[in-house]
């Protein structure tokens, strides 16, 4: 028998083996990243989802100086092992223990104080100075949102609770918080994510507030929702598990699935559609992203006049004023969703405010008091309103 | 030391044989790389751990340039300054422990010496972490930034240098006694290296300070239009593909299709700018899935939706595929052998990618619970190429300097069998014939319909699959 028909089967075997890697290299390679291969792709749908209008949004900056000294925090991450690493176990109050950095835990941290949440915040922070590495750093992140609806009602919210027990209570009786939250003015306590700056200060709202209604990420950690308890809350927290979670007619609660450096999960931001000017989106620290936010509220939400209005919040872009070019696309890209109103601070940075405002973007300037350490951006005790 | 004047290689001289029938080999090195990548994991990199490298930038560069020193010791200087005699000989657990260590120490001199000490101080101030903490970076952003810098470096190394060696067959040199060869290598390497780097990270790293260093760098870099990003990470993704097409070139294709080539010069070049074709179709491809599961990117947001991000993305699913290439080639004997050529490669291709897939669903799955890494794709502060190319720079330790130890042991081969080996520059098992081309035109019409395939299927993979919950 004649081995050449083997042969010649044997020959269009190797061919098609050869050609399969080579069709399929060349299609990927001619048509992948080709202006073809994009338009066939489907545009993103706006499902668009109605949600009532505000007439206005009032925002006081109760502090945006979450730490006061930029290398000491960044000197500390440094030495506890980079941005990875537990922010629990990092040494910082409340949490420190004495014992140096990374070297502390949460049960280590609030065992000698953990007696003494709400009430005796003076003498609980008095014994973390001891125990933690640069306790004269912490500040915190903290907002007071007035919200008035189209009616001429007025309702508050407080949005973050910030980091020093000491600093907190200064910057709350500065803005008469302490008295709004004894009071019961204040309709509920949103913490928009995890983080030190924005979270650790929860026993001074407490102090005056303890049943407070309370919104949080569902991607809390174990110790976070520990330290709620730890700090005297007496109810229980409404976890913020859906995408969009309407706070009141006008006034939305967005969750942002997204790991945060030093082992923090999720970020809640809030949208508010102002009559007859916009959407509003404010945030604690944007670790999603500014564009991520404005297209998520583009696509999920509907209104007024289909125009973003203002932005306000910490928009960590340069948190540590240090920089990579990836930012320099945001600022280069910011511009296309037209806001009228940029109220920025915290983790933006002082560069990124820089470079936005020689982009030509509406920035908002500060009045640099109590702390706040240039007028680039809104600082401590500035307002700024929407509507 | 003496000067080895072998014309093969160590790595060529040898053949690695079981020790055990059936799958016990590989079982046993696997469990056994398995305990070293979490020990070493753990001691250097693990943000719980002891040295905490992973900050992340000073841990990315050192499994970098590791993975540099383990290619120029074993590839370039083919062991050099260590002499046959003693790799033959030696244990290789301490022929393991020896040889790291010297490419540890050389690592040293490079980083520290080299980048930070010589080019930091008097050439380009963004490679010293002092130069910049005195010109008011934080100590922190000091380190992370020329670490990033020397990290970038090493990407460009890892793609040239085997390169050199794979595709261009170490010519004009490769008659040169060692060191002369190898230091000569690694001079034009180097060079080309500094001149690939030059085009494109300098200007990333320009674009780090404020304001941009326009005199120094083209700023806004020249590729932004093209890549929807300023960012430098559209480099990293084709050259991170070029570093791994050209292992898969070298091991599961055999050098294939380009050793069909018998002119020498032809073949190298060929060769060496096939590499980088091919990965250039890898990378548009990788890119562009992303837009198809995740949807069309937006530049300047964070995270997974991010062009920056999806660029960077394609070098690190492209190393997930170089896991499983290497671990089919070292611990699957290169399975499947007993096809032709191009049917082999083309299992192996097919294989190589789902043990890459399955090794990129297990990470992203489940890294979080062991590594000290949360869960998500995009981190700001993570790069899975950290515990993935610690995990080949273990493969290699294992392979070239260990000869395989436990599972395999080295022989040398014989004149038999080294004959064969050269002739192998020239595959000569695969010929050209009207039935062979009439397959090739059916096989690249079935591949093209694959990736149409492909395409089509993403998009219902991106809505309907959910990797992380």
């Amino acid at each position: 028998m004649s081995d050449k028909p083997l042969a010649s089967r044997r020959d269009f075997v190797m061919g098609a083996a050869t050609g399969v890697l080579g069709g399929a290299l060349a299609s990927m390679g001619l048509y992948s990243y080709t202006p073809m291969a994009y338009d066939r792709m489907p545009k993103p749908k706006r499902t668009g989802a109605e949600f009532g209008a505000v007439r206005s949004v009032k925002i006081t900056n109760i502090s945006e100086t979450s730490w006061f000294n930029n290398a000491h925090l960044v000197g500390d991450i440094k030495d506890a092992g980079g941005l990875l690493v537990d922010q629990y176990t990092i040494g910082w109050a409340p949490f420190g223990n004495g014992k140096g950095p990374a070297k502390s835990s949460y049960d280590d941290g609030i065992a000698p104080i953990k007696a003494m949440l709400p009430n005796d915040l003076e003498a609980a922070w008095d014994i973390q100075t001891k125990r933690s590495i640069h306790p004269d750093n912490p500040g915190g992140f903290s907002t007071l949102i007035e919200v008035e609806d189209l009616d001429g009602s007025k309702h508050k919210y407080l949005l973050d609770v910030g980091w020093s027990y000491d600093w907190m209570l200064q910057s709350f009786k500065r803005e008469a918080i302490d008295q709004m939250l004894a009071a019961g003015e204040i309709e509920a306590l949103i913490l928009t994510h995890e983080h030190f700056d924005h979270f650790w200060g929860l026993p001074v709202a407490m102090k005056f507030a303890p049943k407070i209604p309370m919104y949080i990420h569902n991607g809390f950690y174990k110790e976070g929702k520990r330290y709620i308890a730890d700090s005297g809350y007496k109810g229980d927290p409404i976890v913020i598990d859906k995408e969009l979670t309407q706070i009141r007619p006008g006034m939305m609660a967005i969750k942002f699935d997204v790991p945060i450096i030093t082992r923090v999960y999720g970020e809640v931001s809030l949208a508010f559609n102002v009559k007859d000017k916009g959407l509003v989106l404010v945030s604690g620290c944007n670790h999603q992203g500014i564009l991520q936010m404005t297209s998520t509220a583009y696509q999920k939400l509907k209104y007024d006049n289909d125009k973003f209005y203002g932005l306000y919040g910490g928009l960590h872009i340069s948190p540590f004023e240090d920089w990579d070019p990836k930012y320099d696309d945001l600022v280069l890209s910011l511009g296309k969703w037209e806001f009228e109103k940029l109220g920025c601070n915290h983790c933006t940075g002082h560069l990124t405010a820089k470079k936005f405002v020689e982009a030509g973007y509406p920035v908002v300037k500060g009045s640099a008091r109590f702390r706040t350490s240039s007028p680039d951006y809104l600082g401590n005790g500035d307002t700024i309103v929407f509507g | 030391m003496t000067m080895d004047t072998q014309d093969t290689s160590y790595l060529e001289s040898r053949r690695l044989v079981k020790r055990w029938a059936g799958p016990w080999p590989a079982l046993a090195n696997t469990a056994m790389i398995a305990v070293l990548f979490y020990v070493s994991w753990w001691i250097f990199q693990d943000p719980r751990g002891l040295m905490r490298m992973y900050t992340p930038y000073v841990g990315y560069m050192v499994c970098r340039w590791l993975l540099i020193m383990f290619i120029w010791l074993a590839y370039i200087f083919d062991f050099w300054p260590f002499r046959r005699g003693w790799l033959e000989t030696t244990h290789p657990v301490i022929k393991g422990v020896v040889l790291t260590a010297a490419s540890v120490a050389v690592m040293l001199v490079v980083i520290e010496g080299f980048f930070k000490g010589v080019l930091g101080n008097f050439g380009i101030a963004y490679f010293s972490p002092e130069r910049l903490e005195s010109l008011g970076i934080t100590d922190f952003y000091a380190v992370e930034y020329a670490s990033e810098a020397i990290m970038m470096f090493a990407a460009i190394a890892s793609w040239l240098s085997p390169s050199w060696v794979v595709a261009c067959e170490n010519a004009p040199w490769q008659k040169l006694a060692q060191p002369a060869r190898g230091l000569t290598v690694l001079v034009v390497t180097f060079f080309l290296g500094m001149i690939v780097y030059l085009l494109t990270m300098h200007s990333h790293m320009a674009i780090l300070f404020y304001p941009w260093q326009e005199y120094t760098a083209i700023t806004a870099p020249y590729w932004q239009k093209f890549a929807n990003t300023v960012s430098g990470n559209f480099h990293i993704a084709w050259i991170m593909s070029c570093t791994v097409v050209v292992w898969v070139y070298e091991t599961i294709w055999q050098r294939y299709p380009f050793n069909l080539i018998k002119t020498d010069w032809l073949r190298r070049t060929s060769a060496f700018f096939g590499i980088i074709l091919v990965a250039l179709c890898l990378c548009f491809f990788l890119f562009y899935a992303q837009d198809l599961v995740w949807g069309l990117n937006i530049r300047g947001t964070r995270r997974e939706m991010a062009p920056d991000w999806r660029w960077l993305h394609v070098g690190e699913m492209a190393i997930f595929w170089l896991v499983g290439v290497l671990f089919l080639s070292f611990y699957g004997g290169n399975w499947p052998t007993k096809f032709s050529r191009p049917v082999n490669v083309l299992a192996r291709t097919v294989i190589s990618l789902a043990i890459g897939v399955a090794i990129y669903v297990a990470y992203y799955k489940t890294a979080h619970l062991f590594l000290g890494t949360q869960k998500g794709f995009s981190h700001p502060q993570q790069f899975p190429m950290i515990p993935t190319i610690w995990l080949i720079n273990l493969f290699l330790i294992n392979m070239w300097f260990m000869d395989g130890w436990p599972g395999w042991k080295a022989v040398p081969k014989t004149a038999e069998e080294l004959e064969e080996a050269k002739s192998e520059i020239v595959a000569h098992d695969v010929t050209w014939t009207p039935k062979f081309a009439r397959g090739l035109l059916f096989g690249a019409v079935a591949g093209a319909a694959a990736y149409t395939l492909v395409i089509a299927v993403l998009p219902w993979v991106g809505a309907n699959v959910t990797l992380i919950r």
